[in-house]
Formats: C-alpha cells, sequence, structure tokens
C-alpha cells in the first residue's frame, strides 16, 4: 500500500526514533511511505485550552498538507494527536474532500491491526514489555476495551505484540489509569501531574518489565521524564520500536 | 486541614494536597477501592452495558419531556396530599423550607443527605433563623461536627482517616480519648443521633427519583437514617432538583439496579425507600428546585450533565480527584461531574482545566454522562467569554501562530534540542517551569525526524 504518513510535531522535534522506526517497519512490511510536507501540528495544544480560533489556522495547514495526496491511508505513530486532527478537521472543514483525509486517518496499531495484519515476525524480541494503554488511544480509538466497560473485551494492541517470538507481555497496576500528561495540564497542573506520572512509572517498574511500551508519544515522553526522575529500573520504548527490530 | 473554600486555583489546592504524599496514596487507595468493588459489581450483571444505555435514554427522554413530567408528578402528589413548592434558586428554596418549619415553630430538624442543600446552604440559612440543623448521615455528621463541608458526594468524609474521627468523637460526644475502633465508634454515633431523632420536631431528605405518574419520591440509604426521621416526627420534607424526575417505577428501578452498584459495589442500598403521602395527621412537602438547571437545558452538551443520579462514581475513578482531594474544586461537588454542572461558579475558572480529559469518567457513568466532552466544552466556553485562566489567554494566540509556521517551528525547536544536548541540566532547570520541577527534561535527539527523512529517503 501507499502510505502517506501523519508525524506530529513532538514526533517530528524531539522523537524522531518514533517516526524513523515507522518508517523502518512499514517498508518491511511491503508499504510505500511518503511524507506531506507542510505538517506542524494537529491544533491539540489549543483546543483542549478551549481556544479553537487559535487552533484553526494550524489544523487547516495539517489538513492541506493531506489533501490530494495520493494514497491509500494515513499513518500516525500518535494515537492522542490523530484523535485531536480527526475531531479538529471536522471543526474546521466539513468539506467532502476534508472527510475523504478523515477517512483514510489510522493510528499505527490500528493499521497494523484492522487494515495490513502482519503476517509473520522474523525476529524474537527476548524482553519482558509493561503496555502502557494510554487514554485517548482505549477510549477514543477503541484500540483496546477500557476497565470501565463491561462485557466482551478486545486488545488490539496487544494482539499485534504477541506474535512477536519470545516477547512477554505484562501490565502496571491500574493498568489503564491516565499517566497525568494531559498535555497542558502538565503544567498548569503541575504537582497533580507529576504524582500520577509518579504512581504509573512505579507501577511499570514494578512489574519487573525491562520496557514500559506504548502507543502514544506524548505519554511516553511524561513516564520517560518521570522514570528518570524516579531512577527507576526501566526505560519507554514506542510500540514501533519494538515492531521494528523483530521485522 | 483547611475547610473553607477560598478563591485559589485548582492547580494551587492540587499542590497543596500533594504535599503530603502518603495522605495522597491513602486517599487514591481508599477510592479506588470503591472502583474495584463497582468494577466486581457491573461484572457481575450481563446487561450492564445495556443498563448504562437505558438509563441514558430514560433520562435524555425525561429531560426533553420536562415540563410535562413535573406536573404530573405534581399532580399526582397533590392526590396523595403532599404539599408542592417551586423555587427558583437556592436562596427561594431555603425561604419555603424556613417558612414551613417556622409556622410549625420547628426548633429541630434532622436531615439527611442531600447534596442539593449543600448546594443551597441551607444550614448555615436555618442556623442564622434560630433553627438547629442536624445531620442524621453518619459521613454527613462527621463533616458538620468538624464544621467542615462534604468532599465527596456519596462518602462526605472520606477525607478523614479513623484517628482523626476518633479525636473529634472524643472532642463532641466525649468518647473514650484515642479510641478510634471504628464499631465504637459508630455506637457512640448511633446512640447520638437516636437522642436527635427523637427528639426532632421535622425531618427533611434529599431524593434520588421522583415518580411522575404514582407522585411518590424515593430516597436511597445505607442507614435507615432517612426513615427514622421521616417517620419520626409529624412534619416531613424532600428537596429535589427538577432534573430528579422519572416517568415510572420501571424506570426508577433500572437506576436503582446501577446506582447502589456503581457507588460503593452493593448490589443496591440497604433501604430504597418510596414516600407517597404524609403520615397520619402529618405533612408531606416536596420543594421541586432549579438553581440553574433550565439554563443548562437550553445548552446542548451542558444538559447531558443532568443525567446524572450523583453515584459518585465519576469521583472515584478520576486520577486526578483522587490526587487532589475534593476540597480542590471551588464547588460544593467536586471531580469530574462538580466540573461539568459547577465551572461556571469558580471564580478562578480552573475548574475545568482539572481534569486530563482521559475520559475514565464518562465510561464509568451508569447514564453515559458525556463528563470529558462537557469538561472539554467548559473550556471552550471559557475561552469565548473570556475567562482563561494559567495565563493560557495570553499565551494560547501566541502558540496557535507559532504552530501554524514551519520556519518558527523548526527554527526555534532546533535551538531548543541544541540547548537541551550541550547545557547542563542546572542551567536548564530554572526555566523548565513546572515540567523540569518534577521532570527530567527530554533527551533531546540532533536533528528532526522530517531531516531524517529528507537526508535518507530523498525527497
Amino acid at each position: 500500500m501507499k502510505i502517506a504518513l501523519f508525524i506530529p510535531c513532538l514526533v517530528n522535534q524531539m522523537m524522531p526514533h518514533v517516526g524513523i522506526a515507522t518508517v523502518e517497519l512499514l517498508e518491511k512490511l511491503g508499504h510505500q511511505v511518503i511524507l506531506p510536507k507542510g505538517q506542524t501540528c494537529c491544533g491539540q495544544p489549543m483546543t483542549n485550552s478551549g481556544c479553537f480560533d487559535e487552533a484553526k489556522k494550524t489544523t487547516l495547514k495539517l489538513l492541506n498538507a493531506f489533501k490530494g495526496v495520493e494514497c491509500d491511508a494515513i499513518v500516525c505513530p500518535a494515537a492522542s494527536c490523530l484523535v485531536a486532527a480527526k475531531e479538529n478537521f471536522h471543526e474546521f472543514d466539513t468539506s467532502p474532500e476534508a472527510q475523504a483525509v478523515i477517512n483514510k486517518l489510522y493510528e499505527l496499531t490500528e493499521f497494523l491491526h484492522d487494515v495490513a495484519p502482519i503476517s509473520a515476525f522474523n525476529k524474537p524480541f527476548n524482553h519482558k514489555i509493561s503496555l502502557q494503554l494510554s487514554c485517548h488511544g482505549i477510549r477514543m480509538l477503541d484500540l483496546a476495551t477500557p476497565s470501565e466497560q463491561m462485557g466482551p473485551r478486545t486488545n488490539k494492541v496487544e494482539a499485534v505484540l504477541k506474535a512477536i517470538p519470545n516477547i512477554e507481555i505484562v501490565y502496571p497496576g491500574r493498568h489503564d489509569e491516565c499517566c497525568g500528561f494531559g498535555g497542558t495540564f502538565a503544567i498548569d497542573e503541575g504537582a497533580v501531574s507529576a504524582k500520577m506520572g509518579k504512581d504509573k512509572a512505579q507501577a511499570h517498574a514494578e512489574t519487573g518489565a525491562k520496557y514500559a511500551v506504548g502507543f502514544d508519544p506524548s505519554c511516553l515522553l511524561h513516564l520517560d521524564g518521570m522514570i528518570r526522575r524516579q531512577q527507576l529500573p526501566i526505560e519507554t520504548l514506542h510500540i514501533a520500536q519494538v515492531i521494528n527490530a523483530a521485522l | 486541614m483547611s475547610t473553607s473554600h477560598t478563591t485559589a486555583s485548582h492547580a494551587k489546592k492540587g499542590e497543596i494536597f500533594c504535599q503530603d504524599e502518603s495522605r495522597v496514596d491513602w486517599h487514591s487507595k481508599a477510592l479506588w477501592a470503591l472502583r474495584e468493588k463497582r468494577d466486581r459489581a457491573a461484572g457481575s450483571l450481563p446487561e450492564w452495558e445495556q443498563l448504562r444505555q437505558l438509563g441514558s435514554e430514560l433520562k435524555l427522554h425525561t429531560l426533553t419531556h420536562l415540563g410535562q413530567y413535573l406536573e404530573e408528578f405534581e399532580q399526582n402528589c397533590q392526590a396523595n396530599g403532599i404539599q408542592v413548592h417551586w423555587a427558583k434558586d437556592g436562596v427561594e428554596h431555603n425561604q419555603i423550607v424556613h417558612k414551613i418549619l417556622a409556622e410549625k415553630q420547628v426548633k429541630k430538624l434532622v436531615k439527611s443527605k442531600s447534596m442539593l442543600t449543600e448546594e443551597c446552604h441551607l444550614n448555615p440559612y436555618l442556623e442564622s433563623h434560630g433553627i438547629e440543623v442536624i445531620d442524621t448521615d453518619l459521613g454527613e455528621r462527621i463533616i458538620q461536627l468538624a464544621k467542615q463541608p462534604p468532599s465527596h458526594i456519596v462518602v462526605p468524609a472520606i477525607h478523614l482517616k479513623k484517628e482523626e474521627v476518633g479525636d473529634l468523637f472524643h472532642d463532641k460526644l466525649g468518647t473514650d480519648a484515642g479510641a478510634s475502633d471504628p464499631l465504637y465508634l459508630t455506637r457512640a454515633a448511633r446512640a447520638h443521633l437516636r437522642e436527635q431523632f427523637l427528639s426532632a420536631d421535622a425531618a427533611m431528605t434529599g431524593v434520588n427519583m421522583a415518580i411522575a405518574n404514582k407522585g411518590a419520591v424515593v430516597v436511597c440509604t445505607n442507614e435507615g437514617n432517612a426513615d427514622m426521621g421521616a417517620n419520626l416526627p409529624k412534619l416531613q420534607l424532600h428537596s429535589m432538583g427538577i432534573d430528579k424526575v422519572v416517568p415510572d417505577l420501571d424506570s426508577a428501578a433500572v437506576l436503582l439496579r446501577t446506582l447502589a452498584r456503581n457507588a460503593t459495589g452493593q448490589p443496591v442500598t440497604t433501604y430504597s425507600s418510596f414516600y407517597r403521602g404524609p403520615q397520619a395527621d402529618g405533612e408531606m412537602h416536596v420543594i421541586i428546585v432549579d438553581n440553574g438547571r433550565t439554563k443548562m437545558l437550553q445548552d446542548k452538551i451542558l444538559a447531558e450533565a443532568l443525567k446524572c443520579i450523583r453515584c459518585g462514581g465519576c469521583l472515584n475513578t478520576c486520577p486526578v480527584y483522587r490526587r487532589s482531594g475534593g476540597y480542590s474544586y471551588n464547588y460544593t461537588i467536586p471531580g469530574p461531574i462538580g466540573i461539568a454542572v459547577g465551572s461556571q461558579h469558580d471564580a478562578t475558572n480552573s475548574m475545568p482545566w482539572a481534569c486530563t480529559l482521559c475520559g475514565s469518567c464518562t465510561h464509568v457513568c451508569p447514564t453515559k454522562v458525556p463528563l470529558d466532552k462537557i469538561i472539554h466544552h467548559h473550556r471552550r466556553l471559557k475561552a469565548q467569554a473570556g475567562q482563561l485562566p494559567y495565563g493560557k489567554s495570553t499565551y494560547m494566540p501566541l502558540v496557535g501562530n507559532f504552530m501554524a509556521s514551519e520556519t518558527m517551528l523548526n527554527c526555534s525547536m532546533s535551538v531548543a534540542r541544541t540547548a537541551l544536548r550541550i547545557l547542563p541540566g542546572a542551567l536548564l532547570k530554572p526555566f523548565s517551569g513546572a515540567w523540569g520541577k518534577y521532570r527530567e527534561l527530554p533527551v533531546a535527539p540532533n536533528s528532526s525526524f522530517e531531516a531524517w527523512f529528507n537526508k535518507n529517503r530523498g525527497q
């Protein structure tokens, strides 16, 4: 398939390794990867602060980067940004062209689970990982059934990763409780955010896993800052890095 | 612990709460235990998600036919010999209650749990008119003796440890110094409250549901205190918000199946009492209060907050509430539902930002109140009204322009990455604000992803 990458600002500027792993794994799976120009930000920092006027220019710039781009899917390795892009594109542009872009948007796990499943992994991943099920991915994109919900359960993240030879998947206590990042919440509500992050980092470390693995770079950046401040014996990895290492 | 609702931002109050980390851990664990009990109770019903959907639909239906159901309720109440009063706000509610009590020369009123009377600040009003008010729910009585407001809508004294309750009871009720055994303290409270019930001139309760086609009110308690009150004195009063009415008993049955399960994990409250008329020779009054609710109904998104049945489940699951405490919100009702129904009363405008938009509350809610959506909407309303907290009105327009420009974003982030790489942490920390105060700064890469892609994939 021909895949256009949606690389959010945080990944582009601060976590390029997540983008690189995404490109490499998609290419190993036989896809053609392109990077449409003109992407900056999905507008989430502004809309989550209620500032829709301030978000409009940025959001439309991102939307325009994808309008008319010839591709089968637009894939993003960041769930929260993807949700915001979907909502904000719709908020500011209700044209059929905008809807066509929205219809092609997929978060990476979602893409690898629903659209183009991986037939086999070539290499083992000889480590125990503690899965970070971030809020927007599970509660807004249905990547996994949230713990509050009763009835049948799905978990696309685990379903994709468990096919990797030798991988051991565990979960932290209160496994889908928020890590406390919350965008500007991390700054506005520094003390409460940090306590949430500390509790989450410790819960991951207590599993004895080598890596805390997640699909949302912003949560991973927050966890990484907490883990290093608390000097906990665990590191963060994005699922793209784990999948890329096993292909 | 601070008892006053002073006007500091939620962030400031949360920061103060977080200074005692072991207490935060204790508070968070106590409330998470309720969430775990809720999960077990909800999980034991195969039809749980259907009940949530039914609850949501029946509340929405009632809210969209509210006038019709309230009038039906009033007519059926009157047919049952119940006197119905309408109050447009808290002040009018308090005046009506006082008038009813004054006519009967009531000196002592026993009250069972009612968040509405907290919302209307009824107790201080009646006390200023010489009427003694005794809250009879154990948790409510504890905080009344401690002169504190509730910190939770279902377990109002959850912020106090048993040792603190022991000290309080020693001081106020004469229990043994240093005694903190819950059974001993509960027995002391029971004896104390029994005297109050027997000497009261009138009783008042809140209302969990009002049944339109029967003219009856439903009151749920675990301690039987509402029933002890309502059945002893000849005068009984029940205060309810206009959002409490439901069409019929079947509707109430749906909500009763989820209410206690979602609150404390019990299949049902110990007492679910249906009152549909006064005692022989007695009087029964129902006061129906608006206090801003019809205004909320006019906003399609805010209106859904009125589906709430006050189970408190959203507070128990909220990671922010558990770590900032009930007094950090500038409203009588804390937590996600407090933000949803109380943000317009917060002078600091910070309440809608006491939330990471994680969405756990929305998924826990037994009537599917879209709490995260409502909180997000409150932020937008605050922005539109020019009431943004935390300096957002100054920096957000800058961020908006900055993010919309690749040149500005790329240049400045390139400088930032270099600074993060080459400058010592000690030098950066003073400039890193709340992030660096609590967390290590990110390890900065050499270049952006886009630069790597252009170099390695030749675009």
